[in-house]
Parts: C-alpha cells; structure tokens; sequence
C-alpha cells in the first residue's frame, strides 16, 4: 500500500514537472528559457516512463532529446543570432489568442472526451520488458520499421548537409 | 481515475500545449520546441496504452522508440531549413517570411 502512495506522490511530481516546463515553452519570452522549459518537460515524461516501469525508454528519452535534440535547438537559437527576448516579445494581438486557444482546445477536448468517456481495459501492474526482448523485437518482428527509421536518419543528415553546404556557397 | 486515463491526461495536455503554442509563437525556432512537445505527448501516449492495458508492451516501447527517431530527423531538418530562411530573409520571425518565390 506504501508503494501506492509513493507512486502517486511521484506522478504528481512529474506531472507539475510536465505542466510547468510546457507553460514555460510556450510562454516565455526568451527563447533560451523556453528551451529550459521543454527540458523540464522532457525530465517529467522521462520519470513518467520510469514509473510506468519502461526504464529503456526513459533513457532513451534522457539520451536523444535531451542529448541530442536540446543541443540541437540550442544551435538553432545560436546561428540565427536571435537577441535576448527576440521576435517574442513584441505583444500577441487579441485575435491571435483566440485563434490559438480554440486551435489547442477543440482538439484536445475532443480527444479529452474520447479518453474520458469510453471504458478501457487496464491491468495493474505494468510488467518491465528486459532488453534483450525489445532488442529481439527490432530484429525480428518490426525489422522493416527499425531499418526504415534508419534510412530516415540518414536521408535527414544528408539533406541537412546539403541545405547547409548550398548556404554557404552563395553566400 | 485510472492511471491509465491520468497518463493520457497529462499526454493530451502535451498535445494541446503544443498547438497553442505553434499558432502562439512568433519565431520558427519557438514553433520547433512547440512540435518537439506534442511529439513527446504521443510518446506519452503510445507508452501508457502499451503499459497499462493488455496490449503488447514491447510493440507499444518500440513505436516510442520509432517516434524518438523520427523527432531527431526532423529537428535536424528544421534546424537546416531555418539557417536557409535566415540566411534569405535575415531573421526567423514568421511574419518577416512573406515571399514565396524569391
């Protein structure tokens, strides 16, 4: 019963954790604290995963987003020598608000009421999958998908070279 | 509640946040932390439906996994394509991008 309590205690940590660094995200000024913001975030839905007993997704989450995608938001802030507060800060007109309200809300409520009003099957206690198994399933059964995934990254990193390599040529 | 719907909760407001904040924010580079967030509340998602409900937990971890990659390729294609608008346009708010050929 103790570890009940504990796991709820934790959940909602996290989740302040989530909702905190989603509104810094969105609404800070400064572009370097929004991405602050989005770590936050991304440290929330990393305990959440952890709770959720699916400790190789967590650190993949630590890894590749924290690692790797901030770093790269970061470099985006930095080579478009945005200044402090930036494009940000000029005010948001009225109509803005509204539009952007209703384009986050209708969705979500939407999707909020799905969640909400259909019955759904859950069991207990989430079962930890080891490694080798997750390991043994990228090679058997979704093959197609890790080696797709891979040809992705690839085509990503070549167009990014190429974008970047026609920049510098004319300028 | 059960866990189930507080984690699809927590990953809907993610979604919605994201939204906001991409028609919200004025500069490409705050729209990309708006995508990487929702991006992350369908991971949320995907993890909690495989986790918590008898469906397979392996396929539900893998597809995360799957969208983990598919965030990196984009970020770095977005990050390449705002060096292009800047270079161009001179400033990566969205406003100043007008032109469509030019």
């Amino acid at each position: 019963m103790d570890t009940l309590i504990v796991a709820k205690a934790l959940f909602g940590l996290y989740a302040l954790a989530v909702v905190g660094g989603g509104l810094m995200a969105v609404f800070a000024k400064s572009l370097v604290r929004a991405v602050v913001g989005l770590i936050m975030t991304l440290f929330g839905v990393a305990g959440m995963y952890l709770l959720m007993n699916a400790p190789f997704v967590a650190f993949m989450q630590l890894l590749i987003y924290v690692g790797a995608v901030v770093i790269l938001i970061f470099f985006a802030i930095m080579l478009t020598k945005a200044p402090a507060g930036g494009d940000e800060v000029k005010p948001t007109p009225a109509r803005q608000w509204v539009l952007a309200l209703m384009a986050a809300l209708i969705p979500a409520m939407v999707l909020g009421s799905m969640v909400l009003g259909s019955p759904q099957v859950t069991t207990g206690q989430p079962v930890e999958v080891s490694i080798q198994l997750l390991g043994k399933g990228l090679l058997e059964e979704f093959v197609l998908a890790f080696e797709l995934i891979s040809v992705v990254l690839l085509v990503a990193m070549a167009g990014a070279v190429l974008l970047a390599w026609k920049r510098r040529e004319e300028g | 509640m059960t866990p189930l719907v507080m984690y699809q909760l927590v990953a809907i407001f993610l979604f919605g946040i994201g939204l906001f904040g991409i028609v919200h924010r004025k500069s490409l580079v705050g729209m990309l932390i708006c995508v990487e967030l929702m991006l992350n509340g369908a991971g949320l998602s995907i993890v909690a439906a495989s986790m918590l409900t008898p469906a397979p937990d392996a396929a539900g971890q893998l597809t995360t996994l799957l969208v983990m990659g598919l965030a990196a390729a984009e970020a770095t294609l977005v990050l390449a394509i705002i060096l292009v608008v800047v270079k161009r346009f001179g400033s990566g708010a969205t406003d100043a991008i007008t032109d469509l050929k030019g």
